[in-house]
């Protein structure tokens, strides 16, 4: 797919987002408080009735900011409201409208998935500053070189949970719908993938698999990049191991999408 | 421009036992059974020409028309679109072919229609200059300038079909496939669609398969059709040849004067055909081809006749009958 489809893609699904303008920002405000409100009730509680200062290697602010950021990148990862998009296409029959055009459905989608992360966005932007300001944390060890490369992981872990996810989206072709695969999937990305707790509170020899497995690197790592707890040669073996995953899901995907259009009927709602 | 070879496509589907015993054993225990849908369908479609693919609902319209727009793959069989195979999904294909599905909208339901015209032109990479004069010249027939810059979905049926149409030729496709593309539109708005059609392929001259339920589609845009029965191939020749083919017969309608003794219905008159209705005024006989001459002759001979007309059956009446008629009509066709 040419960049300049891939531009025009993202941006006319922006165009669609902002569309319904109530929408947009009941998403984003309400998306982002409901979400992050809870996690900061939750971990001030658990802090107070234990008495520790230190949780997992964090203290309550350090905690708080390491939440704040797993759920603001998290979204631009996961792309949530996008999820189920290519799922839904096969079972409604809307995939044949791309199975026409000379392009390729995959690069359609994921141009797509970006130009939805309007909300996410804006939630990164705006009400996360908000809430830095607001509860007055300490900014760690955020520093320019955290942030460009916090920016890159994000990037590349957007790419590789598109690319895991679409492997549960094409189950679609053999079971229609895949809702319960996709809670399921979600559910275990969280937990494993320290957006529900820290990866750090889990035993250390689960945290020894959990290094080897593609979940810490769609939120936890992103956001322990940006937080600037990652040293330079450990952020290049993540990228590299990501680039291992992101590579096997691509070809299981592929084999997939290949033998689910053998099956295809094109019929829908 | 289009070959169909033995095209033929079976589809596997899921049997489930009504009501909360058969949910229950089909959590366990699924029984499938093969549906095939068409059946080894043969035919060529020229450039400049309109193919009317016609048949009852299920016969297999759409999932021929989907083979051959290479949305989904045959179960065995070969066809060749502009020399390439459709469900290989060439991209050099792909530029050339339009698919167009009344039951199905297309475009994206919540952009104007001029957004998603503009993401089309990327798409299909059509120069800015050849877009402009294209889409000037399809709103411009269609008469739809003025609801470009509106919502989709807040745009009427007629007018969305419309521009579902301008969507589907802006790249100006060699190969068109419409799938019921009058569906559900008032009498106006199927005129102006069929209309423009035809001066579609009057400057154009792509290729155009089209499936329809309205007879009156058929009978405008298409000189040659196809019939398919439950997916098996019955038909395929010139539309004026299927009344010489299957109408065994002809009516014959004669106006009476009237006179102090109406006409009867007795047996001279029924040894010359079927009477269809008799009145002082008119005499109505559904007769033998071979047999029209002599029987009016007869009638001219017999009856105060004013006026006579000899009609052919109506072709809608005719394909109907075909459709109905399993066993009866059938074999190889002519073309």
């Amino acid at each position: 797919m040419s960049p300049r489809l891939f531009l025009h893609l993202l941006a006319f699904e922006f165009r669609a987002q902002l569309a319904f303008r109530a929408t947009f920002w009941i998403n984003a405000l309400a998306g982002f408080v409901a979400e992050f409100g809870v996690t900061w009730f939750v971990w001030s509680a658990v802090f107070r009735e234990s008495g520790k200062e230190v949780i997992g290697g964090y203290t309550l602010d350090g905690m708080v900011l390491y939440f704040l950021s797993v759920v603001l990148l998290g979204k631009i990862v996961s792309g949530r409201e996008f999820e189920g998009a290519i799922s839904g296409d096969i079972y409604e029959g809307t995939l044949n409208r791309y199975l026409v055009f000379p392009a390729p459905y995959t690069g359609f989608k994921y141009a797509q998935r970006i130009g939805f992360l309007g909300t996410a966005f804006v939630q990164f932007a705006l009400f996360g500053l908000a809430a830095i300001l607001i509860l007055v944390l300490p900014p760690g060890n955020v520093t320019w070189a955290s942030v460009g490369m916090a920016a890159v992981t994000t990037a590349a872990a957007s790419v590789l949970y598109f690319l895991v996810d679409n492997i549960i989206q094409y189950v679609a072709f053999w079971a229609d719908n895949v809702w319960s695969l996709d809670v399921a999937k979600r559910f275990v990305t969280m937990l494993l993938g320290g957006y529900m707790i820290p990866l750090s509170v889990f035993p250390g020899p689960a945290r020894g698999v959990l290094e080897v497995l593609p979940f810490r690197y769609f939120f936890e790592f992103p956001a322990r990049v940006l937080l600037g707890e990652i040293a330079p040669g450990e952020w290049a073996k993540g990228l590299a191991l990501m680039a291992a995953w992101g590579t096997a899901a691509w070809v299981a995907g592929r084999l997939l999408w290949r033998r689910g259009l053998l099956r295809y009927t094109g019929v829908g709602i | 421009m289009i070959e169909v070879e033995a095209l033929a496509k079976v589809f596997r589907v899921h049997k489930k036992e009504p009501g909360l015993k058969g949910s229950l054993k089909a959590l366990f225990r699924r029984e499938w059974t093969e549906k095939p849908a068409v059946k080894g369908v043969s035919f060529r479609v020229g450039e400049g020409e309109i193919v009317g693919l016609v048949g009852a609902n299920g016969a297999g319209k759409t999932t021929l028309v989907k083979m051959l727009a290479g949305i989904i793959h045959p179960t065995f069989g070969s066809a060749k679109v502009l020399g390439f195979t459709p469900w290989e999904r060439d991209n050099r294909l792909r530029r050339q072919i339009s698919l167009i599905m009344g039951q199905k909208a297309q475009l994206w339901w919540d952009l104007p229609a001029a957004d998603c015209f503009l993401l089309l032109r990327e798409i299909y990479r059509i120069p800015e200059a050849l877009y402009r004069e294209t889409l000037d010249y399809l709103s411009g027939v269609l008469d739809v300038r003025k609801e470009l810059n509106i919502q989709i979905r807040r745009l009427s049926l007629g007018e969305r079909m419309k521009m579902e149409l301008i969507a589907a030729l802006l790249h100006r496709p060699r190969v068109v496939f419409l799938d019921e593309p009058t569906i559900g539109l008032d009498l106006t708005a199927q005129r102006a669609i069929r209309d423009f059609i035809l001066e579609y392929r009057r400057v154009h001259r792509p290729a155009m398969i089209l499936t329809s339920h309205y007879m009156e589609d058929i009978q405008r845009l298409c000189e040659r059709i196809v019939i398919i029965r439950e997916g098996e191939f019955v038909y395929d020749g010139p539309l004026v040849a299927v009344v010489q083919r299957y109408a065994q017969s002809k009516v014959i309608r004669a106006h009476l004067r009237r006179t102090p003794e109406p006409v009867q219905v007795d047996g001279d008159l029924k040894a010359l055909g079927e009477v269809v209705s008799c009145s002082p005024e008119e005499i109505c006989l559904r007769v033998a081809r071979a047999e029209v001459a002599r029987a009016s002759a007869r009638i001219l001979e017999r009856y105060p006749v004013l006026d006579l007309a000899i009609e052919e059956m109506d072709i809608g009446t005719i394909i109907e009958r075909i459709f109905r008629e399993r066993g009866e009509v059938g074999g190889a066709g002519g073309a």
